[in-house]
């Protein structure tokens, strides 16, 4: 070990200073390696899994390629196939719909659970386990049951409305009410798993605010709107972004409920469904990766357009009179 | 100085340690090095075994496991593996990686989505295989021939077609219900459109749940489809086998006689069947053994009766031997075993394979009562002895979705049926052309 160490130490001595940083830094890359080796699994499995495909998936949405045989080059055709393809752009607007109908009241719903959960009551604990139970149930169980539930002819729902003496909605087979019923699968999974999260934003408010509001006399709606939604501002902006990017990928719930075809006019394809139709169904390799750079771009987008929206919002609520009130009254 | 060096004796780590972080790394390279140095494209390094890639209920459990001991005739054995869904998503990709090839696949009835990769399988014929051809229906072995005339799908089971229907319904509306009666009034598809009007009319049934299985229900039983081998698309021309059946479709529409449940709600499928709000269905043999577990309480209450024109196909699988098979002798020996006349009895009774051999059924008898004193067995077979040879294309595969979905448009969205044409055309023409297929 010695005679290994005595010509470095005086190498080094003699030489010039940035060479003598070379060596510490290559010192401590070695120093490092064992940490690099025991992070190395996820970054290996990453590349591979992860990485690889995604960078090839840019390089085959230039390509045509059938999945087996030979993979040609053709430069944008894919992309000018998507611009023009009606399927592409209805089910664009498929997944904003349904995005929309699912998400605005899911996250409303989700903040009025966690706020009514964070009160004093009873059994608090049974509800969080049941609110919750909804996100791990098994999709395929699901699915069955929303199909039983809103069945056209044979459905719980029609059911209940023919007994009250209301018409039948034909739910799986017009283009709204499929895109209702996916929307509903999307809340009933979803706004339990959101109102934890917006539970767990609820305790980290100081009591002392809701405790000044109530010496001050602010009724519940106010205490509400004045002093949970603005303090729970970065919590609610992470659960857009969340149901945005869940909302822009919807895939499974009406793949499982209508099949990989969308259901009747292709009302329920959503983008990521296309995409799958497009890849695994048709075999269109090369159409499927555009059609997922296409939803990259949309959701990139989106985020930037949430992102302003919602911290933009945030900005001009700060010098609200009512905020200043409580900082005050906290003091 | 001294530090400096003392600190890089320090670092410098003892033998134990070193070979432990060596292990850390290698346990981390090795799949990878292990992956990259498969050279060998076959899933098994054993060359006695012939690895061979199926789903459940595709063969017998039992043939397998004698297969697995030793194929008969040869000294080699198959190592038979469950692939589960996404069969031809992982068929594809052992392919096109040219790694982990089975030397055995079997194929579902879409093999004509691998056409136009047949180089990718060894041609059957040249193996040999002719020599078993006089024991299977003729227009099976033929589906397994590809455009360029290599014969590379070796037929397994099929799916002849016929209608299925609900005596008692027919009894009740005072219709002809017995299986020759309801055979005998439905020889066009005129017949029995009127038939289902009569039906709609006496005891508000339909006939079957969608337009799609009339318009299926057509062409699995045309000689004519989609293409012919030269990719010539004969759906274009006027008066072809797909416009007849989407006609003859469009008014089975019109005239009510199908109930309006499209296929992706198998739910209410499944609930029209056991209510009698549908009396029939147009499928093939294997739908017997569904029926029965979906709608177990109309019990005796169904029969078979011929479908207008002449009977059909519908489904029935292939098996393939990829280019990199091992031993390629000894795999067509494993399929010809396999798949003679007393083995696909065998497997009939096993997991209800429908046997692609004629002879097969003077070894099979038929003991349920789920269609009464009739025997569905010497239905199907009696059936599968005429339908007709036809050629399904690999473009059939990409376009045919367009014409299911448009017809289905008309059935349940009341599109205008000229106009739902034109758009399954346009569509299809868009998929050709992007495809090259039609430029």
């Amino acid at each position: 070990m010695t005679t290994t160490a005595t010509p470095r130490a005086s190498a080094s001595s003699n030489t010039p200073p940035t060479l003598r940083s070379a060596r510490t830094t290559r010192q401590r890359i070695r120093r490092a390696l064992p940490l690099y080796a025991a992070i190395s699994p996820f970054y290996l499995l990453f590349a591979v899994f992860g990485l690889f495909p995604i960078l090839f998936s840019i390089v085959l949405s230039f390509m045509d390629w059938d999945g087996m045989g030979e993979i040609s080059f053709v430069g944008l055709a894919q992309y000018q196939y998507l611009l023009a393809d009606t399927r592409f752009w209805n089910a664009v607007g498929n997944t904003f719909i349904i995005w929309f109908l699912s998400t605005v009241p899911m996250l409303f719903l989700a903040m009025v659970i966690a706020f009514l959960l964070h009160q004093n009551i009873r059994f608090t604990k049974f509800y969080r386990v049941a609110f919750f139970l909804p996100n791990v149930t098994s999709m395929v169980a699901m699915a069955i049951v929303f199909g039983s539930v809103f069945s056209d002819t044979f459905g719980l729902v029609n059911s209940a409305l023919t007994a009250l003496g209301l018409d039948t909605v034909p739910w799986l087979s017009s283009p709204w009410g499929i895109k209702f019923t996916i929307a509903m699968m999307v809340i009933w999974r979803f706004t339990g798993y959101n109102a934890i999260i917006y539970l767990a934003g609820l305790q980290a408010v100081p009591t002392d605010l809701y405790d000044s509001a109530k010496v001050d006399g602010a009724s519940l709606p106010q205490v509400f709107f004045r002093i949970t939604i603005p303090m729970m501002r970065p919590i609610i902006l992470f659960t857009v972004i969340t149901s945005t990017i869940g909302g822009l990928s919807l895939f499974t719930e009406p793949q499982v409920l209508l099949g990989d075809s969308g259901g009747a006019g292709e009302a329920g394809m959503t983008i990521v469904l296309y995409q799958y139709n497009q890849a695994f169904t048709q075999f269109d390799f090369g159409y499927g990766s555009a059609i997922a750079w296409a939803l990259f771009l949309i959701a990139a987008v989106f985020a930037v357009i949430n992102w302003r929206l919602v911290s933009g919002r945030g900005d001009s609520v700060q010098p609200r009179p009512s905020r200043t009130t409580t900082k005050e009254a906290r003091r | 100085m001294t530090t400096r060096t003392a600190r890089g004796g320090h670092w410098q780590p003892p033998p134990g340690r070193l070979s432990r972080r060596t292990a850390m790394l290698g346990a981390g390279i090795l799949p990878f090095a292990l992956a990259s140095c498969g050279s060998d494209p076959s899933i098994s390094a054993d060359p006695d075994e012939l690895v061979m890639w199926y789903w459940n209920r595709s063969a017998s459990p039992e043939l397998l496991a004698q297969a697995a001991e030793q194929i008969p005739g040869t000294d080699r054995h198959v190592r038979a593996d469950v692939v589960g869904t996404n069969f031809d998503t992982k068929l594809r990709t052992s392919l096109a990686g040219d790694a982990y090839i089975p030397d055995i696949t079997y194929i579902n009835s879409n093999n004509a989505l691998y056409f136009t990769n047949e180089d990718l399988f060894l041609d059957l014929g040249e193996l040999g295989a002719d020599s078993v051809q006089d024991d299977f229906y003729e227009w099976k072995w033929n589906l397994g021939m590809t455009p360029k005339g290599r014969f590379c799908f070796f037929p397994l089971d099929i799916g002849p077609t016929g209608f299925f229907y609900r005596q008692d319904i027919f009894d009740q509306a005072g219709l002809p219900s017995s299986p020759e009666e309801v055979g005998a009034a439905t020889t066009t598809w005129e017949d029995w459109i009127a038939l289902g009007v009569e039906l709609r009319g006496a005891a508000d049934s339909a006939m079957v749940n969608d337009a799609q299985t009339v318009f299926e229900g057509f062409l699995n039983a045309s000689p004519e489809r989609y293409f012919d081998t030269d990719d010539t698309p004969l759906y274009l021309q006027p008066d072809s086998a797909v416009r007849q059946a989407w006609d003859t479709t469009v008014s089975a529409i019109q005239a009510d006689v199908t109930a309006r449940i499209p296929r992706d709600r198998g739910t209410d499928q499944n609930a029209a069947w056991s209510s009698g709000r549908t009396s029939g269905n147009i499928s093939a043999a294997w739908w017997a053994q569904i029926l029965q577990e979906s709608a177990p309480d109309t019990a005796g209450a169904w029969r078979l009766a011929d479908q207008p024109v002449r009977p059909g196909n519908n489904g029935g699988s292939f098996a393939a031997l990829p280019h990199t098979c091992k031993d390629p002798d000894a795999a067509l020996s494993f399929l010809t075993w396999i798949n003679n006349p007393q083995n696909q009895a065998l497997a009939y009774e096993d997991v209800q394979l429908f046997p692609s051999t004629p002879a097969s059924f003077d070894a099979l008898s038929y003991s349920g009562e789920f269609f009464g004193e009739q025997d569905p067995l010497e239905f199907f077979s009696t059936a599968a002895e005429s339908v007709p040879t036809s050629f399904i294309s690999t473009w059939e595969t990409l376009i045919g979705g367009s014409f299911t979905f448009e017809i289905g448009n008309v059935e349940t969205a009341g599109k205008d049926p000229e106009q739902a044409w034109e758009d399954a055309l346009a569509q299809a023409q868009k998929v050709l052309t992007k495809r090259g297929v039609l430029s």
